[in-house]
């Protein structure tokens, strides 16, 4: 199998994913609507309520159209288990299984058109912001947030692929996702600052990747302070893509041969 | 073109290495073998399969009839490797699906019953498209290798309508292209004629003659024979996890 025929294989699923999103024609306007009243409501909130730590209320909208942008970007990651789910009812999933492209390499195809999607969402949230409600980016330092932005992928991917994994074996879609974005909206920073967290959960803050993810992108867009150095923050991204990535994938491949093994994997 | 089912004439299995090399290459292999092939659902429960051993020779077509939940999806479930068995193997050319699962893919097609496994919102020609691209169809062949099947198929005036807005019988001939679509040389199909009208049927006859004619072989699989209208070279009951001859 040729690396041509496996590229082809990734930009098919991708056209597909594509080609269904289109398919339903009000979804775009409806997502870009839903950016645009999330930034109208906290454009007032900035303006009704002196958050601590933040010199004007520009500064605190600014710290906030970033989580907005990556909250997208989180749940783009999370939405393989959903997406598995789909395939499994439809019977589409027994295809990918049965083709020489193989499921692992499937699901990770199937994670670029949600990936690439957000990614698009969070460029038009930072417009709208840019466009209508005034925000400053710190244009010098906006093309970094590019890889950055891939390196925030890659460290999340890999939750995605472990719930994919639990999708194969308990058939449930969102089973845990959803409380998982939460505490990660949370202990990530994504609406306030960590620094109003209790110690304990400043402590969880610290040790997973997006706070620090959230804090390099918006030091990079928005020229925010910086909880700690860049370094530290890309190394959290790299160790964590390092580490989950090939565990996430090892995990994947198990929970198939299992219910394969067990003939579980045409259930759904 | 001689079938029986085997105990273990078909020699040894090839090795990974063995994959390699042309198909007819590997002398001791043949298309298709299930070899002592055992399954069970529970432990409570009887054994669905039992030893059950079946091979398909070069350009032969088979049948298996048999009464409903007797076992017969399982079987073509196994022999797609799809879920594997407690014990036994299956093998094509003597490559199983776990020494080398892209190249067994690649070999074997499987048509499963009902009327899943299509995306509702694409048109036919991006479900074969979609379809010719996972399957690894080669490049230089891959606009002619769709433009056939939607010619083979009958599918040129459906080609840009969506699957959710066809019939059932468009929708199993869809399917069934897909099933044909990457030039498979074992089919493996199971009650293929559900939905299909006359003319489906005799499409399928086509397709089947067509794999047949070069060298490939096809293993039908339905609960009795009595509709069909095309002769099989081999036919078996499968009956307490066990092939019988007809």
């Amino acid at each position: 199998m040729s690396a041509d025929h496996q590229l082809k294989a990734f930009l098919a699923v991708m056209r597909r994913d594509l080609h269904v999103y289109l398919s339903y024609r009000t979804r775009l306007v409806s997502q870009l609507l839903t950016s645009l009243f999330s930034l109208t409501l906290f454009y007032y909130v900035s303006r009704l309520v002196h958050v601590s730590g933040f010199t004007s209320h520009n500064s605190y909208f600014g710290f906030v159209v970033v989580g907005i942008s990556l909250i997208g970007v989180l749940y783009s990651c999370f939405s393989i288990p959903e997406l598995m789910r789909q395939e499994l009812v439809a019977g589409t999933f027994d295809r990918l299984l049965l083709s020489p492209f193989g499921a692992i390499r499937s699901i990770i195809a199937m994670s670029l058109f949600p990936m690439v999607f957000s990614f698009t969402i969070a460029v038009f949230t930072l417009t709208l912001g840019i466009v209508v409600f005034g925000l400053h980016l710190h244009w010098s330092t906006v093309p970094l947030s590019v890889p950055v932005m891939i390196m925030v992928l890659l460290a999340f991917l890999p939750f995605g692929l472990l719930f994919a994994a639990l999708t194969v074996l308990v058939k449930q879609g969102s089973v845990g996702t959803n409380w998982v974005i939460a505490l990660l909206s949370i202990v990530g920073g994504l609406y306030f600052p960590v620094t109003l967290l209790p110690g304990w959960l400043q402590t969880l803050a610290k040790l997973q990747p997006f706070t620090a993810a959230t804090d390099l992108l918006r030091h990079l867009l928005v020229n925010s302070s910086l909880g700690e150095s860049p370094q530290t923050a890309l190394w959290k991204l790299i160790g964590f893509s390092a580490v989950l990535l090939p565990l996430s994938l090892f995990l994947l491949g198990r929970s198939i041969r299992f219910a394969q093994k067990r003939g579980t994997i045409i259930e759904y | 073109m001689n079938l029986s089912p085997l105990s273990t004439s078909a020699g040894d299995p090839s090795g990974p290495a063995q994959s390699q090399q042309p198909l007819h290459a590997v002398a001791s292999a043949a298309p298709l073998v299930l070899r002592s092939i055992t399954k069970r659902w529970r432990k409570d429960l009887p054994l669905i399969l039992d030893e059950l051993d079946l091979t398909l020779e070069e350009g032969t077509s088979t049948w298996i009839g048999g009464r409903n939940g007797i076992g017969k999806t399982t079987m073509l479930r196994i022999a797609a490797g799809l879920i594997e068995a407690d014990q036994g193997r299956a093998e094509v050319w003597g490559i199983t699906p776990t020494e080398n699962r892209a190249r067994y893919q690649r070999l074997v097609s499987f048509l499963p019953a009902g009327d899943r496994g299509l995306y509702a919102r694409l048109t036919v020609r991006r479900q074969l498209e979609f379809w010719g691209r996972i399957a690894m169809v080669p490049r230089g062949e891959f606009a002619e290798t769709i433009d056939r099947t939607l010619d083979d198929f009958d599918l040129r005036e459906l080609e840009h309508r969506r699957v959710d807005r066809m019939s059932m019988g468009q929708r199993q001939r869809v399917r069934v292209a897909m099933t044909f679509l990457p030039k498979p040389e074992v089919v493996l199909l199971d009650e293929p004629l559900t939905s299909l009208d006359t003319e489906g049927g005799e499409i399928l006859q086509r397709a089947v003659a067509e794999l047949l004619a070069r060298d490939g072989c096809v293993l039908w699989c339905s609960p009795s024979g009595e509709h069909l209208d095309m002769t099989f070279d081999h036919s078996w009951m499968l009956e307490q996890g066990k092939l019988v001859p007809v």
